[in-house]
Formats: structure tokens, sequence, C-alpha cells
């Protein structure tokens, strides 16, 4: 024991008082009385976030009880000896009915996912006046026949600007994303990949010419980090990849890969 | 020095998740929590953009804390930063802290990240999910960092708990086999209390103990024991022990047991002596005989007693000991306190010893930059100075100076002195510039009557009096100084002369009362008092004689009251000195009960009350708590929910 532990090395001398484990054993009785008065006095936010906590907590709780009845029940059972069995079938176990149905579930639910190509077929469209916003130039601040884009934009390297006088649409650097987040649905990962281009912006083909990155877009992603490869032995190095957030809210681009 | 290696100063490092909480929680406290709808777009924008920087600020500065309070390795002394590698592992600890560090960086770039987008925010709802993201993401970073979090705050509790060595104060390790009587040494010598049992490795870490010897303060370090084999099998335990040793300049006490109940012979203890003896270089070592009360050196076998002869004869002095009857002990500490005392007063001699020998050229340093290329960059001296210098090598150090002279320049005193040796006199006066050259010698004062004559020396001085004298002469016959020829009459001539005594009286009062407030060494008494006792009779009778009256302090009797009464002095105790008497003043205890079995009997009955007390772990009436019974939060401010009718 390190020299300076003085409360353990007097525990070690000279042991604990008569009635510690009695009153150990009150105290953590009492624990649960002291737990639901301060739950019911919690007021506001403390009383949201603890709510919250404790929401989660019993959570867990109830999936540990749920296990623990689960084991009960077994996936394979001995068949009882009605009549003779004949010897092919002696060492076999039935299956019972309760994993069967499952199962039956559990496939069902998968084929149903897979009807759908893409994970978000319907999206809301895009009107002009939620993309686009009136800029006003000219020596009076009159004209009004630019606009700027507020949303997520991609434009690709080689982009340059038209020039000013000329330029319709800005699109605005801040707002000019070269990576999105991509997660590849099997194998539930995400990888932070650069985009290639912007395939289909499915509110207007004018916001896939401009390159506007919504909701729902599909869009062209290099996934030679990926290391995949063809059935022939090529290499792959651009996937589809379908945006699923607002980029503009979040700040960042998620996508899920389109296999 | 010793605050130095005090690691308790570091500040509790909380887990990821408490972290999580108390920003979050503080973020929104501490700023704005009110935003609408209708405000301007730029007044949303700020609000939310604050939101972002307050928590990148407060996560920064928390951040920050960690990595500046842990000690670095390569600051500290190389005995706590090896000690510190053995227990922690160097690279786990450089990495955790670089994680923290890398931690804070990227916090910092996306709330710039962020607060940059905010600007393209152009309805509420788009700022809260920025800010939402924004504050999402920084706190996420610390979740990954939980394994370093809680890494960290072990190492800061382990690092609070190790004892507070001073790596440059004299000091005195034990080292030896486990289970020899290392730790019962040190329990003698000093007052730390190490567990001493017979199972080996009972000391599992460093002990320091501090003893008094010669008036001067020495550290006892008690090391775990050593056994015998390579380095590289030594566990962790066994290395404090052999870095202790390594980087410590102590005296060095290993410890032996001549009775071999260690399970261990005498020829495997010194074969571990053997073992570590470089570490030993530049100490002083003794080895102690312990445990002599069971089998005394005298006693032992002639083979082992050769041994030990072998290592008297390397000059390691053998002393023998009992920890249990405790005879040797001291002589053994007595032993290495002196061995080491002279061992640090040689080297502190011999350090200054070689400052005194060169002086100031042994503290100058030339450096002289590493050549890059075979071009020769000689120093540049213009030529007639190389042969100046030529020249001056050879010559003494008249001719140097006949050297350097100039054409223009005299003689230099310096020559001419050299050249009389012992005749030469220092005469100043010898160049003087004058235009008669015989008053060259002549003695004329500096200061006259309070004057400084060169403030008057002019050259038209003469002329100037002339002229002075002329226009005086002048002003006297055209009568400027006779009287007015309103004269003054007899009354205000006797107010003039009354007015001169009066001044002059004034003065002499002032004088007087100057004097004695330089001199008094008497307390100071209030003005009243004071002015009451200087009204007595006889000074009345002296001052109205001054003044020209004549008095009788006898005839005036209705004054003679107050001076009848003697003036009341301070009184002063005048008594013995406290030094010489005993305290006379009986304690309390005793005053009230003055029979000594009585007292004890009260002082049983005291104990004895006290104990069911102690047994119900109540409060007493010496446990006193002063409660805050207005607390500032219950009875300030606005509620938050709820009424204010009551509080």
């Amino acid at each position: 024991m390190p020299q300076n532990e003085h409360i353990e090395l007097h525990r070690k001398r000279h042991g604990r008082r008569l009635d510690y484990e009695e009153r150990l054993r009150k105290k953590q009785a009492r624990s649960g009385h002291e737990r639901a008065q301060k739950a019911k006095k919690l007021r506001g936010i403390k009383a949201k976030l603890y709510n919250k906590k404790r929401y989660s907590e019993k959570v867990e709780m109830r999936k540990l009880l749920k296990q623990h009845e689960e084991k009960e029940q077994k996936s394979t059972k001995e068949q009882p000896d009605q009549g003779a069995v004949p010897a092919y079938l002696l060492d076999r176990q039935q299956q019972t009915s309760g994993t069967v149905l499952s199962n039956m579930i559990k496939q069902k639910r998968k084929e149903k996912a897979s009807k759908y190509q893409v994970p978000i077929p319907k999206v809301k469209a895009l009107a002009d006046a939620e993309a686009f916003k009136v800029v006003k130039t000219g020596k009076s601040r009159r004209k009004g026949w630019k606009r700027m884009v507020t949303k997520v934009t991609f434009v690709g390297e080689s982009f340059t600007r038209k020039p000013a006088k000329f330029e319709r649409f800005i699109r605005p650097m801040g707002l000019r994303f070269n990576k999105a987040h991509v997660t590849h649905p099997e194998l539930q990962t995400t990888f932070c990949l650069p985009i290639v281009g912007v395939k289909k912006n499915p509110s207007s083909q004018m916001y896939t010419s401009l390159g506007v990155i919504t909701r729902g877009t599909v869009i062209e992603v290099n996934v030679s980090e990926l290391g995949m490869v063809t059935q022939g032995g090529k290499v792959v190095w651009g996937k589809y990849a379908q945006v699923t957030n607002n980029p503009e809210n979040d700040g960042c681009i998620n996508a899920v890969l389109l296999l | 020095m010793t605050s130095q290696y005090n690691f308790k100063r570091i500040t509790v490092v909380p887990t990821a998740a408490e972290l999580k909480e108390v920003v979050l929680s503080k973020t929104q406290r501490k700023t704005p929590t009110v935003v609408h709808r209708q405000y301007s777009i730029g007044r949303i924008r700020a609000f939310y953009a604050r939101k972002i920087k307050f928590l990148q600020q407060t996560l920064h500065d928390k951040l920050t804390q960690i990595i500046n309070e842990f000690p670095k390795l390569e600051e500290v002394h190389p005995f706590y930063s090896d000690l510190m590698n053995i227990l922690y592992d160097r690279d786990h600890y450089k990495i955790a802290l670089g994680q923290m560090n890398t931690a804070r960086h990227l916090i910092d770039g996306i709330a710039r990240e962020y607060v940059r987008l905010m600007k393209y925010g152009d309805s509420l709802y788009r700022c809260k999910m920025l800010k939402r993201a924004a504050l999402g993401r920084m706190v996420k970073l610390l979740r990954r960092q939980k394994s370093s979090f809680e890494y960290l705050e072990q190492v800061r509790q382990h690092l609070s708990r190790l004892p507070s060595i001073d790596p440059g104060a004299r000091t005195l390790i034990l080292c030896g086999f486990p289970n020899v009587g290392k730790s019962s040494f040190i329990n003698n010598v000093t007052r730390a209390d190490v567990e001493v049992q017979p199972y080996a490795f009972t000391t599992k870490a460093l002990y320091v103990g501090h003893l008094d010897y010669k008036f001067l303060r020495w550290q006892v370090i008690d090391t775990p024991g050593i056994l015998d084999h390579p380095l590289e099998d030594r566990n962790t335990i066994e290395m404090q022990a052999v870095t202790a040793l390594a980087h410590l300049k102590a005296a060095v006490l290993f410890v032996m047991d001549v009775s071999e109940q260690c399970d261990r012979s005498i020829e495997e203890q010194i074969s571990l002596f053997e073992s570590i003896k470089p570490l030993f270089v530049n100490k002083p070592v003794l080895i102690g005989l312990n445990k002599v009360d069971v089998r005394r050196r005298s006693d032992l076998p002639p083979e082992k007693e050769e041994l030990l002869k072998k290592l008297e004869a390397d000059n390691i002095p053998l002393i023998e000991m009992s920890t249990i009857t405790k005879e040797g002990v001291l002589g053994l500490r007595d032993a290495a306190c002196d061995q080491l005392l002279v061992q640090r007063v040689e080297q502190k001699l011999q350090a200054k010893k070689h400052v005194l020998g060169d002086g100031v050229l042994s503290k100058i340093f030339v450096a002289y930059p590493t050549p890059r290329d075979d071009r020769v960059r000689a120093a540049f001296i213009p030529e007639s100075a190389a042969k100046k210098r030529i020249n001056t090598r050879s010559g003494t150090t008249r001719d140097v100076i006949a050297e350097h002279r100039d054409e223009r320049t005299r003689k230099l005193e310096r020559e001419i002195e050299l050249e009389m040796d012992d005749d030469y006199i220092l005469d100043l006066k010898k160049h003087y510039m004058l235009r008669n050259d015989d008053e060259k010698y002549d003695i004329i004062p500096e200061v006259w009557e309070g004057h400084n004559i060169s403030d008057f020396v002019d050259v038209d001085i003469e002329k100037k009096l002339a002229y002075l004298l002329e226009e005086e002469r002048r002003l006297i016959e055209a009568g400027e100084y006779e009287d007015d020829l309103d004269s003054d009459d007899e009354e205000t001539k006797d107010l003039l002369k009354t007015a001169t005594k009066i001044k002059e009286k004034e003065d002499m009062r002032k004088l007087e009362n100057w004097e004695k407030k330089v001199n008094s060494t008497a307390h100071h008494i209030s003005r009243s008092i004071h002015r009451k006792r200087e009204r007595t009779m006889s000074k009345l009778e002296q001052d109205l004689g001054e003044l020209g009256m004549e008095v009788k302090a006898k005839r005036m009797k209705n004054l003679q009251t107050d001076s009848r009464r003697t003036p009341s002095a301070m009184k002063i105790r005048v008594g013995k000195s406290r030094s010489l008497s005993a305290n006379r003043s009986v304690p309390r205890p005793e005053q009230g009960l003055p029979e000594p079995e009585k007292r004890e009997a009260v002082r049983k009955l005291v104990k004895k009350t006290q104990r069911p007390m102690n047994r119900n772990a109540r409060k007493g009436e010496g446990d006193r708590h002063i409660p805050d019974l207005m607390p500032k939060h219950l009875f300030s401010g606005k509620r938050k929910m709820g009424k204010t009718d009551r509080r």
C-alpha cells in the first residue's frame, strides 16, 4: 500500500466500525426510496435529462430480464418416443415452431426492404423560392436577376466562375462541399469519400446542372479507397450514393451507397 | 525545491460523460436562452453562433488545463521521469496527452466550420439545426477519448500518492533482498510507519521517512526488495527500487541478513550486491548486517566470514545491527550520514575551487560556428593593428605606451611615474593655464561665508564693484535710505516693540516644543490634560514676571487649590520580571478540582459518556455545524418554474 493512503492503512490495522455492515445494508435499502423522491421533486431541464437517463437504464434492465426469460426456451428439443421412430430419424431433432415462425418473419421483412431500389423513393419537390435567394444588383440596386443558391452545392475541381457581370447563379464558397459521409449498407460502416459529381436531383433538372445537393439527390462518389473489384477483375472507383439528410441543416452530406 | 515534485496539485480529470454533461449544461446556463422567429436574421445567427463558440471555448479551456497540469516527462527530474515510465508507461502517457491535444484542435476546427455555415442560415430552424449539429459533433469527440480520460484520471490519482522525494536533498537509500529488515530499520530511525510482515514483498512501493542528524534534515528511502536476476526480468516493483538507486545521489545502505532467516544465504546476498554494484558508483556504500540478535558475526562459519572480509577489503564498512533490539542501528545511521556529508562537502568545495581558480575566464564561453564548407573565414585584422600587436609582444610596458603615442599628445604621467619610480609626486597644478604663471601655486579658498567663490569669480569683477559703489553713493546722496518724514509717534513705537517681543516669545515656545517633541520618549497624553498640567502657579509666576508684572503665588490663594493636587502620573507596575518568577496561575481543571483522584474520576466519566455518542455515530456538541440559513440562490432571483409568493 502506498505511503500516504492513510484511510486504507487505518482500515487495515483497526478494521471497520462494529455496525458497519448493518449501516451499509440499510443505506442501500434506502437508496430506492431516495431516488424516487428525487425523481418526483426535479423540475425543468434537469428533470428531462434525468428522465431520459432513467429511461435508458430501465430499457437495459428490461432487456436483461428478457434475456433471462428467453434462455428457458430452446430452439431444439427432444422428440418424445411416440411409437417407433425409424433409425434414420433417431438422431435428428425437430425444430420447434417458435424458431420457424421467427425465421419466416425475418425473411419476409428482408424481402420487403429489397423491393425498393433506392433508399429514399419519394422526395418533396424543392421550390425555386426555397432554393434561391434574390440578389439585387445594379447601380441603384434595382435589378433582381441574380440568384444566390441557399442549398449545399457541389462544383467540380476545374470549376471557374463566369465573369461576375454575367453570372446568374451564385454558388457561395461556404456552401460548397467536396466530401460526403457514405454508409455501406451491408458493412454498416461509414466512410468519408470525395464526391465526383451530382448525378440527378429529383426536384428538377436545373438543380442537377447547377450541382445543388438536397435530400434524395443521387451523387457519384469515389470508392477507390474501399478496394472493390468487379467480376472481371477491374477496380471499381465510382459508385452512386443517395443523400439521406438535409445538408444545409447539418453542415455535412450523409449518403447511402447504392450497390 | 520539494514543491516542484508535489504532484498533488493536478485537478481531477473528469470522465468523458461527466465532462459532456458539465459543458453542455454550462452552455445552456451561461448563454441567452430566448430567441423568436420574428427577430432579424442577423440576431438569430448571432444567438446560435454564440452558443457554438461558447462551447468551443469551454472545452478548449478544460482540455488545455488538463494538458498543462500533467507533468512533462522531459521537464521533470530524471528520477521522476524514469519512475513514471515504469509505473505508467511513457508511450501510453504521451499518447493519451497527445489525443487530448488533437481533440482540442479538432473541436476548434468544428466550431470554426459551423460558425461559417451559420452565415448562410436564412431561417431560425436552419440555424438551430446547425447549432445542434455543431454541439453534437464537438461532444461526440469527447466520447471517442473516453479511455484516455479514464487512464489520465488513474495516473493522476497514483501520481498524487507518490511519496514526495526531493532528488537534491541528503538521502539514504536502503536496498537488499526482501525480508532482510529494511522497513524495520526505517521504522526505527524515522517516524515513518511502514508495514513489517514476515512474507516477502511486503513493501511494494517507495517509502520516505525523515530523520534529523547534526541539525540537518535527511531523507531515508525504503525500497522494495530486489531479487537477483538480470535487469530485463525485473518486474515493476523491483524496477522502482533500481530507479531510485540509479538516479538519486545518496548514500546506499545495503542491508544483509546474517542469520539467513530471509531464506537466502549470505553467498546469494553477496552475489546480489556484486550484481547491482554498477549502480553504486560515486555513492558512499555501507553494508548493514542485520539480525545479529539471532546469529552474531563471530558465530559465522569461516567461509562466510571470508566473504565478508573480502567486502571489507573493498573499503566498504560492515556494521552489525539488530532492528529488534535496536543495537547498532544508530551506529549505522551515523556512519552513513557522516560519509554522505563528507562526500557532499567535497563536491561543493570542488565546484567552488573551480570558480576561484580561473575566475572570469571559466565563466566565458566562446562559441565557434561549425564549418560548412572548406573556405577559410579568418578574422580580419587591419595591417597597422597587426604590426602594433607584433611589436608589443616583444617590448616592456614603457615601450608599449611610447609606441602608441600620437605626435600631439605630451608625455604621459604614467610614463613619468614609471621613470621616476619612488620620487614621483602627483602635481595637478603643473599644467594650469593662467595669465600670470607664478600664480599657479597660490592657495585660494573655495568657500567663504557660505558662498561658493567660483560663483563670484569674474574677469570684470573690479569694474563691476566700482560701478556698484558709485551707484550706492549716488543713492545715499539722493536720500533714499533716510527715514520717513512722518515718523512713528510713541504709541506705534511701543506697539512695534511689543510686537517684536511677542515674536521672540513665540519663537522660543516653538523651539521648546520642538525640543520636547524630539526628545520625548514619554507617553503621549491628550492635549487637554497636558495643558492642564502646565498651568501651575510657578509657571504663572515666571511668565508674568517676564512680562514685567510682579506676582506672588502665595497671595493668590484661590488659585492654589489646583496646584496642591499632585499631578496624576501613569501608573507603572513595578514588580518582579517574568523570567524570574514562575507561572503562578493554576490551570482551570485544577482550580475546580484540587484533588487528583477526583480529577481522574471526572476524566473517566467524560470518556464514558462519550462512548455511546461515538457508537451511534451522531453529532455531538463539539461537531458544530454552522448552517447557511439564507443561501443566496434560494432568496434571490426569479423562479424558473413555480410561484415566488413563498420562499
